[in-house]
């Protein structure tokens, strides 16, 4: 049987902010149907490494090659979405910069989806309702991967179930520092320290007595 | 629709929603151009300069056979200085400290030496160094030719009184006794009457001859005292709240401030609100964002720009005031409020790069505009330096347009030359404002 193709290919991806390397020379493949848990400690490099992925940073050496021009999906940490808009506006805004044809129809279906209020300025949503405004901007333009960087931190148990239910189709690239999400969402886990990649491998391979000394 | 339009109309959403941001955005140019103009008022307001009377004026004089009201002389220098009446020690310190720009002493015995017309009695003028002493000095002056003007039309007067007896003979009075005068026609009359000789009417001829000749000593007098006289002549015409660079300077003002702000504030949002990394992922490159603030810029420069020609215009209008009305100009100046506020904003843009974080942009925005706009109104001649470094900015080629475009009867070369100013520095700003965005997404 052959190899899934990969949708995402960095090679030698690296990003340096003024002395400080964030982020070694780095290789990953993120193939067709994978759940990619990114792991390690705060600073390890997780969220420079779904930035350049997601072709929000540039790198400053190597490259992402997105295979056959795939649609990636891209939720940042921090929500990134304006405040003096209403869920309905930021949706129907980049709607149509992401060329959806019918923006206003895009943007009631996501509502519908996540149960957002929609015309209610984003400033006023709950810390959970900003977060899956996030999410849902991610998904318009069908994209056929997603990266999520730490998309269930500010989260509580119901809310993070209710969105893994949403995004958990299709191909996923998540940060997390909750090691219950490896078990339950991920397929393959990639470890982060130090700017460096320590561990690349399925799921069931990795070893959760490992992860904890990840974060110590 | 384009992804510039796109983030353009998102810009203007956002700030439509935010009513006082836009208010003060709008009011608080408006009061800065209202103050630069009362401070420029003040520049040309009364100046304080101290009397000193030592002779103690008596409020009527009579010279010259003329009364002189003494408070109307005052009166009339009052209308370009402000007269104070102090002692002379009190006026030194008041000079020292700088309280009265200078004094005006009238030294004791002024008045009889006038009345004497033996000398020219001398009235003290003490100022400070620099400043507006010069302009106090013309004014001085004005005063001291004003009331000399008076003295010769009284003189005047008295002396042609003398030559009217001299040519015609009557009664007149010196040192307190009267005198029946002959008079050169009464002198003729008589001469007339005597036997015929030659001698006799050699001396009635020349008895005419004076006559007729002391008949235009009026009018040479006159003429003498005053070889040219300046007459003001009363018309309808702008007063300097309206005038032209007045205008020119607010709209330049309101839209430096607004383009300069609104295009760094808005940039820097886009890094606030954590909206550039999503942006930058192919949905708007980093020089479409620029595009988008620098037309941000343009479009509410534009608007405001135009709202304010025509409130001037109204009120011009209201006032009957002729000449410059910029109805029939508007559509060359709204080119330059859309180019002004392009060029500006590509400047607010770069700010906004600079400074990363949209409070940071905003207060760096703020402390540029006024530098800015003071560079622009520092005449060239004075400080040569500083006419260079506005030449580089937006400000200045903004208000030469907007003067030329509203008020020159052939505005087109300097219209042309000032758009191809704007636009080039628009240019340069908005390419090195697209290099410093790349900031924002680290």
């Amino acid at each position: 049987m052959s190899a899934p193709e990969p949708f995402l290919r960095a090679r030698g991806v690296a990003r340096r902010f003024g002395a400080q390397l964030a982020l070694e020379p780095t290789d990953l493949d993120v193939c067709s149907g994978e759940t990619i848990a990114l792991i390690g400690p705060n600073g390890a490099g997780k969220s420079t490494l779904l930035s350049i992925l997601a072709g929000s940073l540039e790198p400053s050496a190597g490259a992402v090659e997105r295979v056959n021009d795939v649609r990636v999906g891209w939720v940042p940490q921090r929500p990134s979405l304006y405040d003096r808009l209403s869920a309905r506006e930021n949706l129907e805004l980049f709607a149509r910069l992401e060329g959806e044809e019918r923006p206003a129809v895009a943007a009631q279906g996501l509502l519908s989806t996540f149960d957002l209020p929609g015309d209610r300025p984003s400033a006023s949503l709950s810390v959970g309702n900003r977060q899956r405004l996030n999410v849902a901007i991610a998904l318009l333009g069908a994209p056929r991967v997603l990266l999520l960087d730490e998309p269930t931190a500010s989260l509580d148990p119901g809310q993070r179930r209710r969105l893994w239910e949403m995004v958990r189709e299709g191909t996923v690239v998540f940060s997390t520092q909750n090691l219950e999400e490896i078990g339950l969402y991920a397929s393959r886990v990639v470890v982060l320290q130090r700017g460096r990649v320590t561990f690349d491998g399925p799921v069931d391979e990795y070893d959760r007595v490992h992860a904890a000394e990840v974060f110590t | 629709m384009s992804r510039v339009v796109l983030v353009l109309r998102k810009d203007l959403l956002v700030l439509w929603r935010s009513p006082l941001l836009l208010t003060l955005l709008i009011l608080y140019p408006l009061l800065v151009a209202g103050l630069v103009g009362a401070v420029a008022g003040y520049g040309s307001s009364k100046p304080r300069v101290a009397l000193v009377d030592e002779d103690h004026l008596p409020a009527v004089a009579r010279i010259g056979g003329r009364e002189f009201r003494v408070a109307d002389a005052i009166d009339e220098v009052g209308k370009n200085v402000h007269l104070v009446r102090m002692s002379a020690g009190e006026a030194a310190r008041q000079l020292r400290a700088g309280r009265v720009v200078a004094t005006l002493t009238v030294p004791a015995g002024f008045l009889d030496e006038l009345r004497s017309g033996l000398t020219s009695p001398r009235l003290v003028y003490q100022t400070t160094r620099g400043g507006i002493s010069s302009r106090v000095t013309q004014q001085l002056q004005a005063l001291v030719y004003s009331l000399d003007r008076r003295l010769q039309e009284a003189f005047v007067k008295t002396d042609l009184h003398y030559v009217q007896l001299i040519q015609h003979g009557g009664s007149a009075t010196f040192g307190g006794k009267t005198y029946d005068v002959l008079g050169l026609d009464r002198m003729h009359d008589l001469l007339v009457q005597l036997p015929k000789s030659p001698q006799r009417d050699r001396v009635a001829e020349f008895a005419r001859i004076a006559s007729v000749a002391l008949g235009q000593t009026g009018n040479l007098l006159a003429s003498t005292a005053s070889p040219i006289t300046l007459e003001r002549a009363s018309e309808k015409s702008r007063s300097s709240l309206l005038s032209a660079q007045v205008q020119a300077y607010a709209l330049a003002l309101t839209i430096t401030f607004l383009a300069l702000l609104l295009a760094a504030g808005a940039l820097a949002a886009e890094r606030d609100e954590n909206a550039i990394g999503r942006l930058a992922r192919g949905l708007v490159s980093l020089g479409e964002l620029v595009w988008a603030k620098v037309a941000l810029a343009a479009v509410v420069a534009l608007a405001l720009g135009l709202a304010i020609a025509v409130v001037f215009g109204v009120i011009v209008e209201a006032g009957g005031v002729v000449g410059g009305e910029p109805w029939g100009r508007l559509p060359l100046l709204a080119v330059g409020l859309a180019l002004a506020g392009a060029s500006l904003g590509a400047l607010g843009a770069l700010l906004g790069a600079l400074a990363r974080e949209a409070r940071t942009a905003s207060l760096v925005a703020v402390l540029v505009v006024m530098p800015i706009v003071f560079l622009g109104l520092v005449p060239k001649q004075v400080a040569p330096v500083a006419g260079w470094i506005s030449d580089a900015l937006p400000f200045t080629h903004a208000v030469r347009y907007f003067s030329s475009s509203l008020y020159d009867t052939r505005p087109w070369g300097t219209v042309a030359r000032e758009l191809g100013w704007l636009a080039g520095l628009g240019a340069i700003f908005g390419a090195a404002a697209r290099v410093a965005t790349r900031r924002l997404l680290a």
